[in-house]
This record gives C-alpha cells, structure tokens and sequence, in this order.
C-alpha cells in the first residue's frame, strides 16, 4: 500500500470577504495548493470538497467551473466542524486504494453570522425554556464538568485565549492579530459562564486545501517539500448515556486519537506541535488530555506551565488556532493541516516551532451527533 | 400544573407525555438486553445494538445536576441571564433543562433537583394547541 504525501498546500487569509462566494474562495485555495506543487487541476483524479453548509450545492463541482471542468469524480463532504478533516481523510484512502496517484481535499466557508447552535428540534423553540442550545452555552457545560471535578478556573480557561491571541499575532493570515492580556478576556462581554466573548472562536470566512500524491507521485516530484500522512483517523461519538441532550467532545476524540496513534505507530511524547480544536477556550483544556498530551485532570495546570506555548515543551495552535486565526467551519479541518504543513517545511516564519519534524491536527464536530478526526504528519 | 383549556396539549419536548387524561410524564426507553437508556424510541439499542427494541418506561422527575453554565447572551427575545443545566434523572435519563430558583453562587454538581412541568413559556403550536415543557428546581423546593 502506498504511503500518501502532501506536496500541495494553500490557505486564503482568514476574514470576511463579502464580494466572494465560496466556491470562489475554495477555488483560491486549490489554485495556491496547486501552485506550490507545480501541478495543474488536470492532474487531479478525485476532489473531495468541503463545507459544513454548502457540501448539498455541489461546491467541488461548482468550483471545479470556476478553474477546469475536467469531469472527475468529486465528492462533497458535510459532517460538521469536521468536514475538512473528513474529506482529507478520504483523500487518503483514495490514495492508499492505489486509484488515484493526486487527490485534492478543499474546505470552503462563508460562515453564517451571529452566533451558531445546535440543530433545531420539534416543538416551541427551545432557547431558554430547556436550557441553551448555543455552542457557546454547550462548550461551557463541558468546561464546568471539568471545573467541577478538577478544580479549573476560569483564569486558566482564558489562557488559552491569552495564548492563541499571541500566537496569531505571528500568522499574517489570522482573522485576528492582536494581543489580548488576561484580564482583557476576562473583562470582554460574558456569554456562557465561564466563556467571556474572547473566549470564543472568531466566525470568519475562508478556504483552504490540500495535494495529496502517492509515494510513486512524490518521489517523481521531488520530495525536498514533501509531508507524509502517517495517520489519518476519523471517529463518530460512541454510546454514552447523556449524549446527545449533552454532546460529549472526549470520548470521540479519545476513539479518533488511539487510532491515529496506533496507525502512525507513534504516541503524545513524540509530537513537536499540535494543532487542536479550540473553537471555546474551555475546549483546549479538555483536547490535552484526551489527546494525551497531558494526564487527566491537569489541562489547568499545563496551560499555566507554558509547555502549550510558543518555545514550550509542545507548542498548541501556534497559529492562533479556531480562536484568532479564525473557524469557517468547513474549512477549518484543512485549515489547521496546512499549519503543520507549513511548521515540518520550516516555513512558518515567526511563529516557526524549532526542529518541528512531527505535528497532529484534531478536529471535532457537533451537531446531532459528533465527529472527530485526527491526523499525524511527518516531514519527509 | 393545571390546565384551564380544552384544548389538547402538546409535547414540548421529545421526552414529554401526555395522556389522554392530560396526565403528563417523562418517557424514556430501557434495553432489557444491556441496561442502556435513551430518551426516544430507537430501532434497536443504541448501546449494544440488541435488536430488541428498548422498552418504554416512566421517568422518576427527580435527579441530581451534572453540570451548567449561566447564559448571558442568547438570542433576541431570550431572557438573560439563566441557567442551562444538564440534569442526571434518577433511573438513568439525562436532560438539559433551564434550573430556575437557585442563586448562582448556590450552584453545585451533584446538588439534588427536580424536574417540574410547565407551559413552556405560553407556547403554542400553530393550531393554537399548548405545549407542555419542563424545568428543574432545587430538590427541597416545592
Ligand atoms: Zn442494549
């Protein structure tokens, strides 16, 4: 079975960007993953397209007519705010499958505005009169479970701001570049106890894709470049008896990573940066310990020791993450792989982790169930 | 609760009841095979997939808290700030729900509450038909 490489990859600048579709704004992204590769779209076999709103509109072949109807198959993809990490995933079984020796996974969004909840259900409208049904609301619930059982504050829930606001400062292409001192997060407009507005991810536009080759493909291109997928593993939430009336964001990740691990033949100790879904603060603290990162119960603390920094033992979304670089949802999941793309190239410029040779990328999405993927990479 | 209508009542909620008798209850569903419990009626078991279907039974209406956040901002004509809670029913059933009553500060997982029936806040379907919702309370109040 070949080994897959990415040897293409391309991220539009997170934002807004009213006077673009999102076919567009996919179409940008493929353009720029092709152009790093040196490969043109009629050297793709299959596209698998991205976006959590607009998989049912046909977005791969829709901007397949922006840039060459070459009449591949194309598959679009929705399973939440996992859907990039959805198509990528397929992406590499098409080429572990020996059909495809070049494959593209694009994720595209223009995110509605306001902010997003879960699905609607039958009866009167249920805000309010059965609890929250906005993620905000159901992020802080996961977060005070762990609160509650471990003692974590909020002051260590908004570190992870603190921290990912920093890193952003350093990624050009982040919604947000601005530093945001602790007690600025803590005194922004209260949402969901205990998320304040800083504490939750920035609701952006944008694109991002990815060239998948075989080894046969990679080697013919030179491998100077060249990532390989080691792992690449996708989960849906397990029975557990309060889900989905609370929708659980660890024991799905916990089934993804255990699988990406064994696949990769690697474990947490050997991860030089990780880029994970912090779409709530309270979320970052929570995916440290499922991903193994840290012990269970000690999220609170590892923020506070500065091992998930920038020059830390493990540097954790180093690209300003879902909560400053920004999460158009179906874009997301690519999005986060292009980081560690660029950090195992060496070319991720100021926010560069020294020496970095493997990075994991984590996604997880929520809606009337869950979704969870993982990826290892390792330079080549 | 009491209803001053003749007009049938409505299920606010996928787990709500209501009898003929305009009785209400919780239903929630146990497979005899493994003990798993759900809040609707599936197919075959959610927990070990056992192709008989999960039987019917009546919720108790009370359970302890497993954990909450304080809404601040919600959506326009939500009244803020209120508690979103997810509640553990004693017999198994987990619910989100609104706890009314208790200070803040009071909070506590594990605290025992209660599930109380309600008009779901006036609502009514399109044919002018109430719905019967539900909220938590403390365990002690009344
Ligand atoms: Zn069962």
């Amino acid at each position: 079975m070949s080994d897959a490489y990415i040897v293409g990859a391309g991220m539009i600048p997170f934002g807004r960007y009213p006077d673009r579709t999102y076919f567009q704004l996919a179409a940008d992204a493929t353009l720029m993953a092709l152009d790093d590769c040196g490969l043109s779209i009629k050297d793709v076999g299959v596209v698998y397209a991205s976006s959590t709103f607009n998989a049912a509109s046909m977005l791969g072949q829709k901007m397949l007519q922006q840039i060459g109807q070459t009449g591949v198959p194309v598959i679009n993809v929705s399973n939440a705010c996992a859907s990039g990490a959805t198509a990528v995933r397929e992406a590499f079984v098409a080429i572990k499958s020996g059909l495809y020796d070049v494959v593209l996974a694009v994720g595209a969004e223009k995110n509605p505005r306001g902010m997003l909840a879960g699905s609607p259900v039958d009866g009167p409208p249920p805000e309010g009169l059965f609890g929250s049904v906005s993620m905000p609301a159901l992020f802080a619930e996961a977060g005070m479970v762990h609160a509650n059982a471990y003692g974590t504050t909020i002051e260590q829930f908004a570190q992870v701001a603190v921290k990912n606001h920093h890193h952003a400062t350093m990624n050009p292409k982040a919604a947000y570049r601005k530093e945001t001192p602790l007690e600025e997060v803590l005194a922004s407009e209260m949402i969901a106890y205990p998320l304040t507005k800083l504490m939750c991810s920035a609701n952006v536009d944008g694109a991002a894709a990815l060239i998948l080759v075989s080894e046969k493909k990679a080697r013919e291109l030179g491998l100077s470049r060249a990532v390989r997928l080691l792992g690449s593993a996708l989960a849906s939430d397990p029975f557990e008896p309060r889900n989905p009336d609370m929708l659980d964001p660890n024991s799905v990740t916990r089934l993804a990573v255990a699988q990406a691990y064994e696949m990769a033949g690697m474990g947490p100790e050997d991860m030089d940066l990780v880029e994970l879904h912090d779409c709530f603060a309270v979320a970052e603290i929570l995916h440290y310990e499922n991903l193994g990162l840290c012990a269970d119960g000690e999220g609170g603390a590892f923020i506070d020791s500065g091992a998930t920094a920038l020059g830390g033992r493990i540097p954790v979304n180093v690209s300003g993450g879902l909560l400053s670089k920004g999460h158009p949802i179906g874009a997301t999941g690519v999005a986060n792989m292009v980081e560690i793309i660029d950090q195992l190239r060496g070319e991720a410029g100021a926010r560069q982790v020294d020496g970095a040779k493997i990075g994991m990328t984590h996604v997880l999405g929520f809606g009337t169930g869950s979704a969870a993927g993982v990826h290892i990479f390792e330079k080549a | 609760m009491t209803s001053t209508t003749n007009i049938a009542r409505k299920a606010g909620n996928k787990s709500v009841r209501v009898g003929e008798d305009g009785s209400v209850w919780i239903e929630g569903y146990r497979c005899g095979a493994c003990g798993a419990v759900m809040p609707v009626q599936t197919i075959a078991c959610r927990s070990c997939a056992g192709r008989v279907a999960p039987e019917a039974y009546r919720s108790p209406e009370t359970g302890t808290l497993y954990t909450w956040s304080v809404v601040h901002r919600s959506y326009p004509g939500v009244a803020v700030p209120f508690v979103s809670a997810i509640v553990d029913l004693d017999g198994g059933l987990s619910f989100k729900g609104t706890l009314k009553g208790v200070p803040f500060e009071a909070l506590q997982a594990g605290m025992p509450v209660r599930l109380v029936f309600d008009d779901a806040g006036g609502a009514v379907d399109g044919d002018g038909h109430p719905y019967v919702g539900f909220h938590f309370v403390a365990g002690d109040a009344s």
